[in-house]
């Protein structure tokens, strides 16, 4: 056994080869909450990594001309003036790996779930050049999210980055865990990146991604409240840096940027340190830049180069419902629509809170599947009129028979949108129940039936409709056959419903 | 308005003494105590001194060694870093460190040869760790 130790020390010595290079230097002449001034280091480039003489590291952000601004990821209390600073000439990197699926990172890409290393023998930048146009395709094949309103209404392509966007207590996180806990089977890998949340709520998130079976196709990067502002701005890049390895890979890939607010309040904790001069709220010039530099690196690459595609879903948390602020106008502007969630919605019990009138998929709708886009596509038009003949209802009593079936149909088609956390449902599932409410067959439904009446014609179609569950399934959009099976399916289970 | 880099005052600095090299010690002293940049004082005249050695066509080299070193490998050194740096004249700044262990380390600037053998055991722990 000792001789073994002996023997692998003696192999690993003869194998060791230095190469002893010149290298740059710089000496530290400030520390000051998690920010370093460091003198010397003339030829270092922006966003590359140094390495202080504890093993900390940290990035070059202002590069001035007596000084080099740096910010460190980690403990700083060990840093003293005078320190040795070395360059890497490397821009910073994390290790990935496929063995980093089911597992919980930090900024850095390593391992804090207590399970261990993360073997890895790649590494790649955190910040990259966006794939460029000629790389690129359109967005034509959908997310299913399994979130009725978001699919029927707003629905998202791979390769978009839809926005989410809304108060605090709205279900923002709720979303984007639904969507999470749908993507079982669908041939998709999920980034979440959690960015200054508290480490109770992304414990609650990484158990229910376990209990759903999500986490084997999940990765979530933590930069907790509790960490420096650095790991907090860094996060973002890092989980799409781990999406990128995956979409090189050819795979599809969701990443959640859990949230933007607090990736932007970091930003600008970090600018006023670094002494940038403050903007509107005080956040730097560039903050614009910030997301969409990360942003537009979510894409859908054609054959040619690799396919693959990352989907993205940015969180902006708003005051008091104002979308006018600088972070979510920005935010608002750079991705390809918004899903806006609202607190009046919410303690109404219309969950999830979605707000269809100022909620928008700008390219979505040509992802959308033939089959949805039938049933669902006049709904939002009829909801919008619902709204405004429900606001003159409440005028008066006296309404002509087709304003009050428009507004029964309306009050039916809100409770079909309803749907509980953590109860995503399948495409299929969503058409036959469109079905229903589009072609008239809930109308005579009590209001207070109509979740009842969902789940058992689900289960019943389920039994009855199998040509039209294939045909929807297979080719996307249903036959004359499928229908009327359909058709025969619903009344049957009407009449057993009414009685 | 730009604020003004401890380079731009020494560039300054030395421009000044080019022009009155009689009165730039006490001209820029006054300088200084008026615009009070003594705290700034030491880089600026660390910077001052680059700027001298560089119109002198000239460099400081800080060489760290276990033992005093000999004429030779002295000699060595200064054709090394003279034909590194494309300088005529190297100003030595011998230390002894026992702590090096063996081997030297040249620091010219913010550039570093590090060749001591403290530097290689460090090297080899942090291959045998990883």
């Amino acid at each position: 056994m000792n001789n073994n130790i002996v023997e692998n020390l003696k192999k690993e010595i003869n194998n060791f080869s230095l190469q002893l290079k010149i290298e740059k230097v710089g000496h530290v002449i400030e520390v000051f909450d998690g920010i370093v001034k460091v003198s010397g280091l003339s030829d270092i480039k922006s966003s590359e990594m140094v390495t202080f003489p504890g093993g900390e590291t940290g990035v070059a952000l202002n590069l001035e001309e007596d000084a080099v601004g740096v910010i460190i990821l980690g403990d700083f209390s060990k840093i003293k003036e005078g320190d040795e600073v070395k360059a890497t000439g490397r821009i910073l990197e994390i290790p990935v790996s496929d063995n980093i699926l089911g597992r919980v990172v930090n900024g850095l890409g390593l391992a804090i779930d207590g399970k261990g290393a993360i073997k890895s023998e790649k590494t790649y930048p955190i910040e990259k050049v966006a794939p460029g146009v000629v790389t690129r395709l359109s967005v034509d094949q959908p997310v299913a999210t399994g979130i009725k309103v978001i699919d029927a209404i707003i629905p998202v392509g791979r390769g978009q980055r839809e926005l989410i966007i809304g108060d605090r207590q709205t279900g923002k996180t709720a979303i984007a865990i639904d969507a999470i806990l749908n993507q079982k089977g669908q041939n998709m890998i999920c980034v979440y990146v959690s960015i200054g949340q508290k480490d109770s709520k992304l414990r609650k998130i990484e158990a229910r991604l376990e209990a759903g079976g999500a986490m084997a196709y999940t990765v979530i990067v933590s930069a907790g409240a509790s960490e420096a502002a650095a790991l907090s701005y860094i996060a973002p890049y890092t989980g799409v840096s781990i999406a990128e390895y995956f979409m090189d890979q050819g795979k599809d890939v969701m990443i959640i940027y859990d949230d933007l607010s607090k990736h932007a309040v970091a930003y600008r904790e970090i600018s006023l340190l670094l002494r940038r001069p403050p903007g509107r709220e005080a956040y730097p010039g560039d903050v614009f830049y910030l997301h969409s530099r990360l942003l537009e690196r979510a894409c859908r690459r054609n054959e040619k180069y690799g396919g693959g595609s990352i989907t993205a879903f940015p969180i902006i948390e708003t005051q008091a419902g104002d979308i006018s602020a600088y972070i979510p106008t920005n935010v608002i502007s750079i991705t390809d629509g918004q899903i806006f969630l609202e607190t009046d919605l919410f303690y109404k019990g219309i969950r999830p809170a979605v707000n269809v009138g100022f909620s928008v998929s700008r390219v979505g709708s040509t992802a959308q599947i033939k089959a949805v886009k039938k049933v669902a596509g006049t709904l939002k038009l009829d909801l919008a009129q619902f709204r405004e003949l429900e606001a003159f209802a409440q005028f008066g009593s006296d309404l002509d028979e087709s304003t009050k079936r428009q507004l029964e149909r309306g009050k039916r088609a809100i409770e079909v949108l309803k749907q509980p956390q953590y109860a995503p449902m399948k495409i299929e599932h969503q058409v036959v129940v469109f079905y229903a409410l589009v072609k008239g067959y809930m109308d005579d439904v009590p209001l207070e039936k109509i979740k009842a009446f969902e789940t058992g014609l689900i289960e019943y179609s389920e039994r009855n409709a199998k040509t039209f569950y294939k045909e929807v399934l297979e080719k996307k959009m249903w036959a004359e056959k499928g229908e009327a099976e359909l058709i025969k399916a619903i009344e049957d289970f009407k009449s057993g419903f009414n009685k | 308005m730009a604020i003004a880099t401890n380079n731009d005052i020494a560039k300054a600095i030395y421009l000044a003494s080019k022009e009155n090299p009689v009165n730039v010690v006490t001209e820029t002293v006054r300088f200084f105590a008026r615009k009070r940049l003594m705290s700034r004082a030491p880089d600026i005249l660390a910077r001052l001194e680059k700027i001298v050695h560089k119109a002198e066509n000239k460099i400081r080299a800080k060489v760290t060694s276990a033992e005093q070193l000999g004429q030779t490998e002295k000699s060595n050194i200064e054709h090394f870093l003279k034909k590194r740096y494309e300088v005529t004249g190297i100003l030595f700044e011998e230390v002894v460190d026992k702590k090096v262990v063996g081997g030297v380390k040249i620091e010219i600037d913010d550039e570093v040869l590090d060749l001591t053998v403290k530097n290689r055991i460090h090297k080899l722990q942090e291959y045998l760790i990883s």
